[in-house]
């Protein structure tokens, strides 16, 4: 089967690979998996004072749609909103990728892994209510 | 041992249904009508009935060896040579589903796979993701210790660590199905699919550094 253009690009110069410090208060990190292929995807955000996800990095191990799909992750959530981050559909990350019908689960696996990644950020933070007091 | 599944498909040993022969009763997996002797089509029976066997874990390779070939050789293609043509194409078809039983059966990991999805406890198929991150964990710790293994030794070291891990999964996955325990079946197997997607790269590392 034939990756697109993109693909290629992603998995020949992967951005942002690498390992932000999971126990760090301002990190968040996302660990997904999909057994059938047995693919593994490791999402970090580092997110800002402004609210703002300021870094991402990524590992996965896995098929090149699946290397792609969380390097596109990264480069887009960076700069974003946490909300605007976990709002990004895995459709979006399919279609700029141009991925066939049978490698759409790995870019479900990236969407899973940027709310992972949001969620475990804000399970660290102190709940809005004590933080107001 | 306990026996999860004891009730009779449908379409099992029990169930009767006309012969297309001769129209008079066969039983419902028999691969012969009792009355006239003429081959039957295979039926809606799962994979355990198909070969005889039981439907659980437990099996050993050379029972599911015994029984497809005793099977097979019932609808071998010679004696049906001067059969009627559609006796022909049945024992055919009936060649193809107990194929399809063995091949599923044969590999533990199938074999587990297929009990989780009769038992309706699938593990997670295409296009579904898991977040157990302890197991998630452990997986991304191994793949990196081979992503960085940088000798042949080292790579077979982490394949070594690989396969022995695996007989002990298996055995946890057989003592999870004993106990009836589906939910840490299906860990057991997700994590052997895992290993196994593990072995396969140290395979694929060592034969590219042989090429």
């Amino acid at each position: 089967m034939a990756y697109s253009d993109k693909v290629v690009d992603h998995y020949e110069n992967p951005r942002n690979v690498g390992t932000l410090d999971k126990s760090a208060n301002d990190v968040g990190t996302g660990l997904v998996g999909a057994p059938a292929c047995g693919d593994v995807m490791k999402l970090q955000i580092k997110v800002g004072a402004g609210g703002l996800i300021e870094d991402a990095k990524f590992k996965t191990f896995g098929c090149g749609s699946a290397i792609a799909s969380s390097s596109l992750a990264t480069e887009w959530i960076k700069g974003k909103t946490l909300e605007e981050a976990a709002s990004i559909r895995n459709t979006e990350i399919a279609q700029h990728l141009s991925l066939p019908p049978v490698k759409i689960h790995c870019s479900v696996l990236a969407e899973d892994a940027i709310k992972a990644a949001v969620a475990d950020y804000r399970a660290k933070q102190p709940k809005a209510s004590e933080a107001a007091e | 041992m306990a026996t999860p599944f004891t009730d009779t498909a449908p379409g099992g040993a029990h169930s009767i249904r006309p012969c297309w022969s001769c129209r008079g009763p066969a039983a419902g997996d028999a691969a012969f009508c009792e009355t006239c002797g003429v081959i039957q089509p295979p039926g809606q029976e799962d994979h355990f009935a198909r070969l005889g066997l039981e439907r659980r874990f437990d099996l050993d390779a050379g029972t599911i060896d015994r029984a497809y070939f005793a099977r097979q050789r019932q609808v071998h293609p010679d004696r049906f040579a001067r059969r009627a043509p559609r006796e022909a194409a049945i024992a055919e078809s009936r060649s193809v589903s107990l194929n399809a039983a063995y091949q599923t059966l044969r590999d533990p990991l199938r074999r587990a796979t297929y009990l989780l999805e009769l038992a309706g406890h699938p593990i997670a198929g295409d296009g579904k993701t898991i977040a157990d991150p302890e197991l998630l964990a452990e997986v991304m710790e191994r793949r990196e210790a081979l992503a960085e293994a940088d000798s042949p030794e080292a790579v077979a070291a982490v394949a070594a660590d690989a396969r022995h891990e695996r007989v002990s999964a298996e055995a946890a996955l057989g003592a999870a199905f004993a106990a009836g325990d589906y939910p840490a079946a299906r860990r057991h197997a997700t994590r052997l699919r895992y290993l196994g997607r593990l072995a396969e790269e140290a395979r694929r590392r060592s034969a590219m550094r042989a090429a």
